[in-house]
């Protein structure tokens, strides 16, 4: 019975991913394009000096521009003269890539189990303050130096994982014993998480000589060390060692996913609970442990965010989680998969500033392509519609009898 | 866990203890119970409460449509951004204040907000219903693709995220009517969205309960295959649902912008924040029924009027902490409704030319 099941997933897993792969690439292409026209179109809504006149109308910005500046600038415009791998743009990228491994396996491993975690921005947030605390309260009785990076850089990712995983077991719980909805409750942790933590950082952790909202700094040498002789220009708050170790942990669930009872029981739970039930799973234990283990993930993500890019944790936190759903669903929940999608996501953010700094067009067209892109990797009968259009496979009969594109 | 409580379990225990609370309050109005009553008992807390219904209600009544027809429209809460946003504006490009073909220029923001809202309705059932893409990612991807146009089109016109200011609503009063006690300020010196908000929710309890449309709707999520079976388009049914679902929850974005909020602020969670899903807790704890999802609308938007009002009276609450409650009670509410029969058919696209 679990062979069968075995070689049925095994078999699914396979044929799905050069599917995947297609639709991801497909989506993304969809996305620039209707993101392309968006641009060119509300040009004609701004105001410039110089523009695109078309019959009267003056269209002030230029697509092509903006796709430039966002894939290249991302990167430290790798075609113009000078470059240099370790220019302070492309650190950029590879700083988000980082954290977005981490959001991105979260929202992964609860995709996984069948469970929509909407809520790693809460467990991030969470997290990211449970590790600043955790450091800034254990620095006085640890040494310092090397020995207090060793000992300090640990316990703070633990914390945050601890932190983010019990904040991310609450739905679980709550889903699994109370049947409630964890898309809308995790959507509601987040606003709690906000408040929460607000209200925790102005009570007691606020840094007393900042008027900023944020704790105070923990010590330089908690903070993840940078590879000696690596220097990315100007860029302090990226660290190989990070992406290094998000990469290995990202092949780590990989492997815990493909490869272990628990993996197993978690994949199974998500296609087939009822046989996963009937294969002695206890579905309700597998359900907080999944968004336990979700949770976690988005602690790390925090603790990340804290101990590498800022030393402290700040009220404002940037929408990693968010961005985790998209990455996970452009990577088609696969963990290996989550490493290109992080990627992508990382020049979109890096790319946002470099279209801030250099075009008139608003950065926060990039959240707008993200949502383009999600939904259309959300639709692959589109794509196979217009696939079909041009090749013709035996496998599918007139089914376009349903309705066309031209809807 | 839940199983053993009911909805009227629920709602009998919230009675006692609201009793609990009128006595207490009543008794000792120095406490914090009775300082809490008298703000509960201010009429401007609860005309604050009505106009901040709006939102909740409006897009929870559209909600129960789409789901009802079988499809679950997680993304009312984007629909409810794209027609605030729209809806103002509109009103700004047009004039604030002046008028055009007798209509005044706030009525048209508030038209193109609907329209705005129905159209991304349209696209979102395209992709679900033609497209079968999955529900709830496409309801996410629809909220996520409004959280970034709203402050980017806005940063266009206005160079900031939040757009310039272009009044609200004047009230509209009902001569003698309003001199009714009690009822008079609440139901009949009211502005217009606070109208249109009861009269959409009895609209849509006939529409859906009392009409062949309605049944429709209904058998389109239960049992499609039988509908289908029946000679009724289970495609057009689930189309003109959701679409209804764009235009409630537009009645709701654009009414609340240009009723209550006057502008528009876009960033972070934008001026919306969250009470598009807040209204998914609500018809599901009202368990789809239109009336109710206006009583359960009031609940949330009674929290936050008390909240504000506390804040304004000067009281030193945690502000961060307290606006909190309305998300934990929807968590709360979740959880003792736990067991609403979602319909049969949520979720899944309907494919009549199969087998």
């Amino acid at each position: 019975m679990r062979d069968d099941l075995e070689r049925l997933l095994e078999r699914l897993v396979h044929a799905s991913v050069l599917e995947r792969l297609v639709i991801s690439l497909a989506a993304l292409v969809a996305a620039i394009l209707v993101g392309g026209v968006l641009v060119f179109v509300s040009g004609a809504f701004a105001s410039c000096r110089a523009g695109l006149d078309i019959a009267g109308v003056t269209f002030c910005y230029n697509p092509m521009q903006v796709y430039y500046e966002l894939f290249l600038g991302s990167l430290g415009h790798p075609l113009e003269g000078g470059w240099s791998p370790m220019n302070y743009s492309l650190a950029t990228t590879l700083r988000q890539t980082t954290l977005l491994i981490f959001a991105g396996l979260s929202v992964a491993v609860a995709f996984r189990a069948g469970l929509f975690n909407i809520g790693t921005q809460g467990q991030l947030v969470v997290g990211g303050l449970v590790t600043a605390v955790t450091v800034l309260f254990a620095a006085p009785y640890l040494p310092g130096g090397f020995v207090g990076t060793v000992l300090l850089v640990p316990l703070g990712v633990l914390a945050g994982a601890l932190g983010g995983g019990f904040y991310g077991a609450i739905p679980g719980a709550l889903k699994a014993y109370a049947d409630a909805n964890e898309v809308i409750t995790t959507i509601m942790l987040n606003f709690i998480a906000t408040g929460v933590t607000a209200t925790l950082l102005s009570r007691w952790f606020q840094d007393p000589n900042s008027a900023n909202p944020q704790t105070r700094a923990v010590p330089e040498y908690a903070e993840i060390p940078t590879l000696p002789g690596v220097g990315f220009s100007g860029r302090m708050d990226f660290s190989l060692l990070a992406l290094g170790f998000a990469v290995a942990l990202m092949i780590a669930i990989a492997w815990l996913l493909a490869r272990t009872t628990f993996g197993y029981e978690l994949r199974t739970t998500g296609i087939q609970p009822e046989a996963a039930a009937y294969g002695g799973v206890d579905e309700k234990r597998m359900t907080v442990a999944s968004m336990t283990l979700s949770g976690a993930l988005g602690g790390v993500a925090g603790a990340f965010w804290v101990l590498m890019q800022h030393g402290r944790w700040l009220e404002n936190v940037p929408d990693l989680g968010f961005d985790g759903i998209a990455v996970s669903i452009l990577a088609g929940n696969n963990p290996l998969g989550v490493g290109a999608a992080a990627f992508l996501f990382g020049v979109l953010d890096s790319g946002s500033s470099s279209i801030n700094t250099s075009t008139d067009v608003p950065p926060e067209l990039v959240g707008v392509l993200s949502g383009l892109l999600i939904l259309f990797v959300a639709m692959p009968e589109f794509f196979r519609m217009i696939g079909r259009r041009f090749v013709d496979t035996d496998a599918a009969p007139a089914r376009a009898a349903g309705g066309g594109a031209d809807e | 866990m839940s199983s053993g409580l009911s909805r009227r379990t629920v709602l009998g225990a919230v009675g006692a203890l609201a009793v609990l609370w009128l006595v207490a309050g009543l008794a000792f109005p120095d406490s914090w119970a009775g300082a809490l009553l008298s703000i509960a008992a201010s009429p401007s807390t609860h005309t604050a409460m009505l106009r901040l219904a709006v939102p909740i209600a409006l897009a929870a009544i559209g909600g129960i449509f789409a789901e009802k027809s079988g499809v679950i429209n997680i993304g009312i809460e984007g629909l409810l951004i794209v027609s605030a946003f729209s809806s103002i504006i509109v009103t700004f490009w047009l004039g604030s204040g002046g008028s055009t073909l007798a209509l005044s220029h706030h009525w048209w923001g508030f038209a193109v907000g609907v329209l705005a809202s129905t159209l991304f309705a349209l696209i979102f059932a395209v992709v679900c219903i033609d497209f079968k893409a999955d529900q709830i990612i496409a309801g996410l991807a629809v909220w996520l693709i409004a959280l970034g146009l709203a402050p980017f089109a806005s940063r266009i016109v206005f160079d900031s995220p939040n757009t310039a200011g272009v009044g609200r609503f004047q009230n509209v009063t009902v001569p003698i009517l309003s001199e009714i006690p009690l009822l008079g300020y609440l139901l009949f010196d009211t502005p217009p969205q606070v109208y249109i908000m009861l009269g959409a929710a009895a609209a849509g309890w006939y529409l859906l309960n009392r009409t062949a449309f309605g049944r429709w709707v209904v058998a389109s999520g239960e049992n499609p295959k039988a509908l289908d079976t029946a000679g009724v388009d289970v495609r057009r049914v689930r189309y003109a649902a959701v679409l209804l679902s764009g235009i409630f929850a537009g009645l709701g974005g654009a009414g609340f912008a240009l009723g209550q909020l006057g502008t528009f602020a876009g960033g972070g969670e934008t001026a919306i924040g969250g009470r598009g899903f807040i209204a998914i807790a609500t018809y599901l704890f009202a368990n789809y029924h239109p009336i109710g999802a206006l009583g359960g609308s009031f609940l949330f938007a009674g929290l936050e009027a008390m909240q504000i009002q506390l804040q304004n009276l000067g009281y030193a609450v945690p502000t961060e902490l307290i606006r909190t409650i309305p998300y934990a009670t929807v968590i709360v509410v979740l959880v003792f409704v736990g067991k609403t029969q979602l319909p049969e058919a949520a979720g899944e696209p309907y494919d009549g030319d199969e087998e």
